[in-house]
C-alpha cells in the first residue's frame, strides 16, 4: 500500500525564511531610527541656525546707521557692486589675480549692433572690487580696431577711452578720462561738461591705470581711492570707441547705464563695510552669512557654504575589496534616493519667502535642495531698529555633515545586514541541514527497528540518545519505548516457549497415565493411573492460571480501585501472618513504627509482599531470618525485603524484574517458576507511580529488593503544614 | 418427574461430555451448540435450569443473551455460566444478570451435578419461602438464609451469586474471625482458585453490600492470610 504523504516546506525552508524577515526588519527599523535622527538633527541645526541668526541680528538690532551710507533707493540705476578682495590687486592689465570675484563679472552693450542707439557693439565686461580703501576695477572691452591718443592733440575723445563721472568729496560732479598714448600704463585726466579738454593741464595720477591688448580688444585694470569719490561712493562709467585714424569720431559710447540722457553712467555701490566688520568675525567654516537690507540688497556676505569635495577613498591593495565597497556605498546611495526624492523642494522660492517672511518681522527657516548645492538650510532674523525691520540676517548652511552622518549610518546598516545575512544564512543552513539530518538519521534508525514483518529487531536506540535538545528526548523517549516493547515483546514471545517446557511434563504424566489405563485391567491399578492422570491436569491448569493472571495483569490493574490505606498496618498484619503460615524462616520487621499514608491498592500490595515473600523464602535457607522494612522520607515510603541467601549475578540486576527471567539454577522443588513473581512486582510497583530495585547486600550473604511508592500527597501537605 | 436441563455449548466433546454426565444423575437433558437453535428451543418449552456458556463460536456474547432471553420469559429460573476467565466473572456481575451461579474452565463434573441439584433445591426451596416458612439466621445487620440461598442487609435483599453467597457463608460461620484464603478456596468449590480470584469475589460482595449501603465495612482484609467479617 502506497500512502500519500503532504509534502510541505522542509524545516531548512521554513528557518531561512523566517530568518530573512527578521533581517529585513532589523534594517528597517534601523532606517526609521535613523531617519528619526536625521530630522532631530537637521531640526536641531536649522534652530541653531536661527539662533546664530539671531544672535548676529542683534548686534546689528538699532543701528539703522549701517544701511545709511547708500542712497536708499537707487531705482533705475544699475547697481554696480564692488566685492571686497582679500588681497590687493597689482595694477598690469591681467585678470589672474581677479579670480575670487571674476565670476561677478558683468557685460554691458548688446552683441547685436544697434542703429538707433549710440551704444554700439562695443560690448565691455566689468568687475569691480574693493581693498583697503581703493575700488578697482577691470573693464576687457571687445574692439575690432584700437585708436590710441595722439600725443600732439589736446582733445582727449579723439581715440578709444573710458569715461568715469562721479560725486567728489563737495558734492559737484566729476568727470574723468582715461585715455592711453600706447598698450601700458594708462593716464587720467580731469575734463570739462563736454568730455574734450581736460581742465588742469596735469593727469590725475590718483587714478592709476594699466591697458593690455587681448585678442578682441583691449583690457584695462585701474583704482579709484575711495577718498577721491566722496560720501556718497558710487560712480558711473563707460567706454568710448574710436575706430577711424583718420576722422577720428566717436564710434559708440557703451555705459554701464544704457540711457544716453542721464548724467550718471551708473551707480556702482559698495558693500557697507562697517557691517561686514561685525560679522566678518562671526564667520564660520561652511555656514554663508548675508545681511540684507529693507530693499533686500545684500550689504554684506561672508563665508560659502558650498558642498566641500568628498575624499578620495584610501587606495588599497585589493581591487575586489574596493570593488564590494564600492558596490556597497552605492546601495545606501540608491536607497537614499529612492526613499528622499520625495522630500526635495527644488524650487527656488524657498530663500525668497524665507527673506520675505523674515522681513516681515518673522524669523524663519527651510530646508531647500538644489542639484548643485545639496540640501541646504536657510535661516532668516530679522534686524530691528525703532520697532521697523530695517533688514535681515540670512544664514545658509548645508546639511553635508548631517547627510554625510546619514549615509554612513545607514552604510553600515546596509553593510551589516548584508554581512550578517549572509552569515545567519550560512549558520542557518548548517544548522537546519544538521538538524534535517539527525532526524533523518533517528527516522531511519526508528524505522529499522521493527521488520516488515512486525517484529522488534533491537531494543534501544543508539543515534541521538545522548544529545541535550529535543531530538535528544525524542530519542530518548524512543529508546525507551521500544525497550519497554522489547520487554513486552520478549514475555509474549517467550510464553510458549516457557509453557511448552512446563506444561510437558504434566502433560507427559496425563499421557502415560493414560497408556496405562487403557492397558490396565484391574479396578486398583485403573483408580492409581486415574489419580496420577487427574494431577497432570491440575498442573496443567495451575500452569494456565498463573500465566493468564501474569499476562493480563496490567489490564485487571487499570481496573482496580484506589483508597488511601495504612501501609505500616497492612505489613505488620501481612508478617503476622507470614509468621504462622511460613513456619520455617524468621520474619523480622525494621523500620518505622508511624501510621504510613499511602493511595493503593491494598490486594495488589498484598499480592506484592506475596511475590516478594515468595521470593526471599526461594532464596533462603531453612530458618533462616527474612528482614523486611520500611522508611519513609518526603515523598515516597520504600519497602524492602531482604534474604540471606545467594547473590543476584551482578549482570542480571538489572533485569531480574523483567518477565520470564529467573535466576534459578535448577527446578529442584519442582514449584512453579516462571520468573513472573518479581515481573508482578513491578507491574504492581510501577502502576502505583512506584520504583523497584535490586541489590546485593555489601557483605555478601544475601539479596534485598526495594519497592519506592509515593506517599499520600494530602498527608504530606498535613505534615509540612505542622 | 425428571427436571429438564438445557446446556448450550459450541465444542462437541464438551457438550456430550456434560450430557452425559449429568443424565446419569436422572436428569432429562437438552443440548444446543448455538444462540439460535437454544433461542428456538425455549420457544418450545423452557427447561428448569440453564447452563451456558458465554463464547458460542464467532458470538462473544451469546451466553449473556441467551441468559437475558430466557430471564425474560421466567426471571427466577436459575442459570450457571460457565467461564474461561476469571474477569468475566466481573462482567458478569457487571451486567447484573440474575445469573445464579458461574462456574469457571475446566469444571469438575461432579461438582456440576452438585451445582445442579443445589441449585434446584434451592429453587424449590424460595418457592416455599414465600409461603412463609423461613430459615434465615441474623449475623448483626445480616440475614442469611442458608437453604434458600437469600442475603439481605438491613432488610433489603441482596443479589448474590452461589459462590459468593457460599463464601459469605463460610465468612460469617463465625464472625470476627479470620477466614483463611484456602478455606475460601474450598467454598467456591472450583478445581483451580488463586488469591487473586478469592480477591475478585470479595471485592464483588463488597460492592453489592455498599450497592445499598455507603457505610457498609463489615469484610476485611488479613493481609497474607485471607477475610474476616466484623460486625464493629
Amino acid at each position: 500500500m502506497t500512502m500519500t504523504v503532504f509534502r510541505g516546506p522542509r524545516l531548512a525552508t521554513k528557518l531561512f525564511f523566517l530568518m530573512s524577515l527578521a533581517l529585513v526588519v532589523i534594517p528597517w527599523f534601523s532606517y526609521l531610527y535613523l531617519k528619526e535622527m536625521e530630522g532631530f538633527l537637521v531640526d536641531g541645526q536649522a534652530n541653531a541656525q536661527l539662533l546664530t541668526a539671531e544672535g548676529i541680528s542683534t548686534l546689528l538690532n538699532g543701528r539703522p546707521d549701517l544701511f545709511y551710507e547708500l542712497p536708499l533707493s537707487p531705482e533705475g540705476y544699475e547697481q554696480l557692486y564692488a566685492h571686497p578682495l582679500t588681497t590687493p590687486i597689482r595694477i598690469d592689465g591681467k585678470n589672474n589675480d581677479w579670480e575670487e570675484v571674476l565670476d561677478y563679472n558683468v557685460s554691458f552693450g548688446s552683441q547685436e549692433p544697434d542703429e538707433t542707439s549710440t551704444t554700439g557693439p562695443n560690448q565691455f565686461y566689468l568687475v569691480l572690487g574693493e581693498h583697503n580703501d581703493q575700488v578697482y576695477a577691470l573693464i576687457q572691452v571687445k574692439d575690432d580696431k584700437l585708436v590710441f591718443r595722439d600725443r600732439n592733440i589736446l582733445r582727449l575723445d579723439l581715440s578709444d577711452h573710458i569715461r568715469i563721472t562721479f560725486t567728489g568729496q563737495n558734492g559737484e560732479i566729476r568727470n574723468l578720462v582715461i585715455t592711453m598714448t600706447e598698450p601700458g600704463v594708462t593716464t587720467a585726466y580731469n575734463v570739462d561738461n563736454d568730455w574734450r579738454y581736460a581742465i588742469q593741464g596735469i593727469a590725475e595720477n590718483r587714478v592709476q591705470g594699466f591697458m593690455t591688448e587681448t585678442v578682441d580688444g583691449y583690457a584695462v585694470e585701474f583704482r579709484i581711492p575711495l577718498a577721491l569719490l566722496g560720501s556718497t561712493k558710487h560712480f558711473g562709467l563707460a567706454v568710448v570707441d574710436v575706430d577711424s585714424t583718420e576722422t577720428r569720431a566717436i564710434q559708440s559710447i557703451t555705459g554701464t547705464l544704457p540711457s544716453a540722457g542721464r548724467e550718471a553712467f551708473g551707480l556702482v555701490l559698495l558693500k557697507s563695510p562697517e557691517v561686514l566688520r561685525i560679522i566678518e568675525g562671526l564667520g564660520y567654516s561652511g555656514a554663508n552669512i548675508q545681511v540684507i537690507d529693507a530693499q533686500r540688497r545684500v550689504r554684506a556676505e561672508v563665508g560659502s557654504y558650498g558642498a566641500q569635495p568628498t575624499q578620495e577613498s584610501k587606495p588599497t591593495s585589493s581591487t575586489w575589496y574596493l570593488k564590494i565597497s564600492a558596490a556597497m556605498r552605492r546601495i545606501p546611495d540608491a536607497l537614499y534616493r529612492l526613499i528622499d526624492v520625495g522630500l526635495r523642494d527644488e524650487s527656488d522660492t524657498a530663500e525668497d519667502s524665507v527673506i520675505r517672511e523674515s522681513l516681515a518681522g518673522r524669523p524663519s527657516f527651510q530646508r531647500h535642495y538644489t542639484q548643485a548645492e545639496g540640501e541646504t538650510i536657510i535661516a532668516a532674523y530679522p534686524i530691528i531698529a525703532q520697532d521697523k525691520t530695517i533688514g535681515t540676517v540670512v544664514l545658509k548652511q548645508n546639511t553635508d555633515r548631517i547627510l554625510e552622518l546619514r549615509r554612513d549610518g545607514l552604510g553600515r546598516i546596509v553593510n551589516f545586514s548584508v554581512i550578517s545575512l549572509f552569515i545567519f544564512a550560512a549558520l542557518i543552513l548548517a544548522f537546519s541541514v544538521r538538524l534535517t539530518r539527525r532526524i533523518r538519521k533517528l527516522g531511519a534508525e526508528a524505522t529499522g527497528t521493527i521488520d516488515k514483518y512486525g517484529r522488534l529487531k533491537t531494543n534501544q536506540l543508539r543515534s541521538e540518545t545522548s544529545a541535550g535538545d529535543e531530538i535528544g528526548d525524542l530519542a530518548r523517549g524512543i529508546s525507551s519505548m521500544l525497550a519497554r516493547l522489547h520487554q513486552h515483546n520478549q514475555f509474549l514471545e517467550n510464553m510458549p516457549r516457557t509453557l511448552r517446557h512446563e506444561i510437558n511434563n504434566p502433560l507427559n504424566t496425563l499421557s502415560t497415565s493414560l497408556q496405562n489405563l487403557e492397558s490396565e485391567t484391574t479396578e486398583s491399578g485403573k483408580q492409581k493411573y486415574l489419580e496420577s492422570a487427574k494431577r497432570g491436569v491440575h498442573r496443567i491448569g495451575m500452569i494456565v492460571q498463573n500465566l493468564a493472571d501474569a499476562a493480563s495483569l496490567e489490564d485487571a490493574l487499570a481496573t482496580e480501585e484506589f483508597e488511601v490505606i495504612d501501609v505500616h498496618q497492612l505489613v505488620e498484619s501481612y508478617l503476622g501472618n507470614c509468621r504462622t503460615s511460613h513456619q520455617n524462616r524468621i520474619f523480622e520487621y525494621r523500620g518505622t513504627q508511624r501510621e504510613v499514608l499511602s493511595e493503593v491498592s491494598d490486594y495488589r500490595i498484598e499480592q506484592l509482599l506475596d511475590k516478594l515473600i515468595d521470593n526471599a523464602i526461594d532464596f533462603s535457607a531453612v530458618d533462616s531470618t527474612i528482614t523486611v522494612g520500611m522508611t519513609t522520607d518526603a515523598t515516597t515510603l520504600t519497602l524492602f525485603v531482604t534474604n540471606h541467601g545467594p547473590l543476584v549475578p551482578t549482570n542480571m540486576l538489572d533485569n531480574i524484574f523483567d518477565s520470564m527471567v529467573s535466576a534459578r539454577g535448577s527446578n529442584s522443588d519442582n514449584r512453579l517458576h516462571f520468573g513472573i513473581g518479581l515481573y508482578v512486582v513491578r507491574i504492581i510497583a510501577e502502576h502505583h507511580g512506584g520504583t523497584v530495585n535490586a541489590a546485593n547486600l555489601l557483605n555478601g550473604d544475601g539479596v534485598t529488593i526495594q519497592v519506592n511508592l509515593p506517599l499520600y500527597k494530602r498527608a504530606i501537605a498535613a505534615d509540612a503544614s505542622l | 418427574m425428571a427436571k429438564r436441563i438445557v446446556i448450550v455449548e459450541d465444542d462437541p466433546d464438551q457438550r456430550s461430555n456434560y450430557v452425559d454426565a449429568i443424565t446419569k444423575k436422572g436428569y432429562e437433558v437438552t443440548a444446543y451448540s448455538n444462540r439460535q437453535e437454544a433461542l428456538s428451543g425455549f420457544e418450545r418449552e423452557l427447561p428448569d435450569l440453564a447452563i451456558l456458556d458465554i463464547i458460542l463460536g464467532d458470538e462473544v456474547d451469546a451466553g449473556f443473551e441467551i441468559c437475558r432471553d430466557l430471564l425474560s420469559r421466567s426471571a427466577s429460573l436459575p442459570v450457571i455460566f460457565l467461564t474461561e476467565r476469571i474477569d468475566e466473572i466481573d462482567k458478569i456481575s457487571g451486567l447484573r444478570l440474575g445469573a445464579w451461579d458461574y462456574l469457571p474452565k475446566p469444571i469438575s463434573l461432579d461438582y456440576l451435578a452438585e451445582r445442579i441439584s443445589s441449585l434446584l433445591r434451592i429453587h424449590e426451596a424460595r418457592g416455599q419461602s414465600h409461603q412463609g416458612s423461613s430459615t434465615a439466621k441474623m449475623v448483626g445487620d445480616m440475614s442469611i438464609d442458608q437453604e434458600a440461598l437469600l442475603v439481605s442487609w438491613k432488610n433489603q435483599p441482596i443479589n448474590l451469586s452461589g459462590t459468593e453467597f457460599r463464601m459469605l457463608a463460610k465468612l460469617v460461620r463465625v464472625p470476627g474471625h479470620a477466614v483463611s484464603y484456602d478455606t475460601l478456596m474450598n467454598a467456591t468449590m472450583q478445581s483451580l482458585v488463586t488469591n487473586n480470584t478469592i480477591n475478585t469475589h470479595m471485592r464483588n460482595i463488597r460492592k453489592k453490600f455498599e450497592n445499598i449501603d455507603p457505610q457498609f465495612n463489615c469484610i476485611k482484609s488479613e493481609y497474607g492470610f485471607g477475610y474476616r467479617w466484623s460486625a464493629k
